[in-house]
């Protein structure tokens, strides 16, 4: 009978991975906290505050704004990143050249955020921007730079990232359509089995793993998104495109002096907020 | 039985080889960190020089480190490192006057742009007490205050020539009675920009009451191809902060500027309220335009799709201002104030050539250095020997209009905390939503407090 390796063993071998994850993740997780119990006052410490620093942060408009402006991206994104990206997959499949679109598709994932946002600022301007160009030809409204309206700021930046990250959810389930295996769609259609009902009982339910992939992902990412806001519209106008990642940017680098114990606070609930999803999404694949 | 036995002594092969190396890496970690170090201090002599080594030996090796030359005859050469948020133009000029000062004394100067987050980035060089760069061009006063009272700059009052010097801009650069900032460069935020041979096309005359200048822009609106009468600028939302400081001196003097920074009134005060609903009537009627990036709004206005704009002083050095002498400004009617500041020369205490740095920066706040910038155009200079021949003749209506008036800080600038982000973020929202002004107050007035309160 073989015995199992005894857990000392398995220990001294994760010992190197434990001290990487320590220095990187533990200590910083550690310090943010402390950070965030204290008033600064520019980069210096001036006295222990406890949670004076979470009340306030969640106290503030902007904070709470930017709280549902988050949300509002996750229910959003990630439905129509879900959605395009399974549909694309599913339309390019088995297609003569499908591989040169998928390319040309995945392209805008491949753009690093900083030169999306400038170029999702491009898109929305009211004299250079496609969707005006689009609108106008239609006459459907007059053209505007519609990162520059509170009611259309927020919008304009979630389905500009729509675009550039269509690509990867597309790609997700082109892999995972690629690994259903062949002999379950031809003895659907031996049953006589529609294409629709192909699709609803066969294909979705075996792209789960797919599904939960993309959905993960597009989560953690709305719940982090930054470049695009900060190059786009700095969150504005007023606060109405404003997001966590920027709030917490401002705190610390942008306000003169700043305020770390304010970003501390905010990197915090960004952090938590993440556990809690990747808790739950690990749940929903058990 | 045999195998059985070999699989146990596999197991503890591993076992003891995984501790060996775990310890050995803990233990030679450990022992670097801990190990004793033995400073022995010998002063080495040799002809024309003095020198004092301090001599660090480890357990390992003895490393020999000299911390202080008098006098050497073979000194390495020196580059000075300066850092700026200049490019393009602005930059290539500023190279001009570092290639006078290497021409006068030698030393080599290496200019670097920055980018806004210079003023993230360099604290945290400073921190870890360090600087990449030997002087820093900037504008933002109050983060050099906060940074010399920090203790990361060189005091800089014995480089300057006060009486040759604007007293504002050495008095802004001032704390606790030392000067950290030497002034180099002053720039202003005069009035509204127009083209000459545009207004005459048209027919169109300087408006000198407020009652013209809204005629003015009535005027422009009915114009064929002008989209609104007065342009307006977009980044991070500064040009907007302009022509609304601008407006707010306009109609309460210069001395309201000073209260709100000083925050003895803020902006639920009667008289700045009435001042911001005035505005805000202003763009409910259309007469400005959706903010859109500051450079390209120049290209439609040099177009003909705007009338006027608001912008300071350096427009007259813009890549698409076509023609200098066709540009012309005028500011509000009657108004008895403008915005201005500066860029200013520090020296971080980390410098590696503090010498060499002092050279640099009283070289800069001099006249022969500002003349250099002055003759460009689109430069005012801090120093008042800059002769008056040297200013482009659009520099000197600036220049004789801000002699009539008082000429006081910018307002978010000078306020700074999150006041700064605020005041431009809130007039974004002014800007398309007027009716939102209520609001836009209610924030601005918290803001303002906040930063008031900690300045």
């Amino acid at each position: 009978m073989v015995k199992k390796a005894s857990p000392p063993v398995f220990f001294y071998f994760l010992l190197p991975s434990l001290i990487m994850i320590g220095i990187f993740i533990i200590y910083p997780l550690i310090y943010t906290f402390c950070m965030s119990l204290f008033y600064w006052k520019g980069r210096t410490i001036v006295s222990f505050v406890g949670i004076s620093n979470y009340l306030d942060v969640f106290g503030r408009n902007n904070i709470q704004e930017a709280l549902v402006h988050n949300f509002l991206w996750i229910m959003i994104h990630v439905p129509l990143c879900t959605i395009l990206g399974l549909f694309l997959a599913l339309l390019l499949r088995n297609i003569r050249g499908s591989s040169i679109i998928k390319t040309v598709i995945f392209l805008a994932m491949v753009i690093p955020p900083v030169i999306g946002g400038i170029l999702i600022r491009f898109i929305f301007d009211v004299d250079v921007g496609v969707v005006n160009a689009v609108l106008g030809a239609i006459g459907l409204v007059k053209p505007r730079t519609w990162t520059n309206l509170p009611d259309t700021a927020l919008f304009s930046l979630i389905f500009g990232s729509v675009w550039l990250w269509t690509g990867f959810s597309m790609t997700i389930y082109a892999a995972g359509l690629e690994a259903i295996p062949k002999e379950f769609y031809e003895a659907a259609k031996i049953d006589g089995a529609s294409d629709t009902k192909i699709i609803w009982h066969i294909t979705l339910p075996l792209l789960k793993p797919a599904t939960i992939t993309v959905v993960v992902m597009n989560i953690l990412y709305a719940l982090k998104i930054f470049d695009i806001v900060y190059v786009a519209t700095m969150g504005g106008p007023g606060s109405a495109s404003t997001v966590l990642a920027l709030e917490m940017y401002i705190e610390a680098f942008y306000n003169i002096p700043p305020n770390f114990g304010a970003a501390a606070v905010i990197a915090i609930l960004i952090g938590l907020l993440t556990l809690v999803f990747t808790i739950f999404m690990r749940r929903m694949v058990k | 039985m045999g195998k059985e036995e070999k699989k146990i002594n596999r197991r503890d092969y591993l076992k003891y080889t995984g501790a060996g190396i775990g310890g050995l890496i803990v233990g030679g970690a450990l022992g670097y960190l801990l190990k004793p170090k033995e400073v022995v201090e010998k002063t080495i002599t040799a002809p024309g020089v003095t020198a004092t080594t301090t001599v660090e030996k480890t357990i390992e090796k003895t490393i020999e480190k000299t911390v202080a030359i008098t006098a050497t005859p073979t000194k390495p050469p020196v580059e000075l490192t300066v850092f700026s948020l200049w490019g393009a133009t602005e930059e290539e000029r500023f190279l001009k006057t570092l290639e006078a000062f290497t021409a006068e004394t030698g030393i080599k100067v290496k200019h670097v742009k920055q980018p806004e987050e210079m003023r993230m980035l360099v604290p945290m060089e400073f921190a870890a007490g360090r600087s990449t760069a030997d002087v820093i061009m900037t504008p933002w006063i109050a983060w050099v205050k906060d940074l010399a009272k920090e203790g990361h700059l060189i005091e800089v009052t014995d480089l300057l020539k006060k009486d040759e010097l604007i007293p504002i801009y050495v008095k802004l650069g001032t704390v606790d009675g030392k000067c950290y900032a030497a002034p180099f460069k002053a720039w202003a935020k005069p009035g509204f920009w127009y083209r000459i041979s545009f207004f005459k096309e048209h027919g169109l005359t300087i408006p000198t009451t407020w009652d013209e200048f809204i005629k003015l822009l009535d005027t422009l609106k009915g114009i064929p191809g002008i989209e609104a009468p007065i342009a307006s600028g977009d980044t991070d939302g500064w040009p907007l902060t302009d022509v609304t400081e601008a407006f707010l001196i306009y109609r309460g003097g210069p001395e309201l500027q000073e209260k709100l920074i000083a925050g003895e009134v803020t902006f639920t005060d009667p008289q700045v309220k009435a001042i911001m609903k005035e505005l805000a009537d202003l763009l409910a009627k259309g007469y400005f335009s959706e903010p859109a990036d500051w450079t390209s709004q120049i290209d439609k206005l040099w177009m003909g799709k705007y009338g006027i704009y608001f912008m300071g002083n350096w427009m007259t050095i813009m890549p698409q201002v076509k023609d200098v002498k066709d540009l012309g400004f005028f500011p509000f009617p009657g108004t008895k104030g403008a915005v201005g500041g500066g860029d200013w020369a520090i020296i971080p205490k980390y410098s590696q050539h503090l010498e060499e740095a002092k050279m640099l920066v009283k070289f800069l706040a001099g006249p022969k250095a500002q003349e250099i910038q002055v003759r460009y155009g689109g430069f005012l200079p801090t120093n008042l020997k800059v002769p008056e021949e040297a200013f482009t003749p659009a520099d000197k209506k600036v220049v004789d209009f801000l002699a009539t008036v008082k000429v006081v800080p910018d307002l978010d600038d000078a306020v700074g905390g999150s006041f700064l982000r605020e005041f431009r973020s809130q007039l974004k929202l002014l800007w398309v939503k007027p009716d939102a002004l209520e609001s836009v107050l209610e924030i601005l007035t918290k803001a303002h407090l906040e930063s008031t309160k900690k300045a």
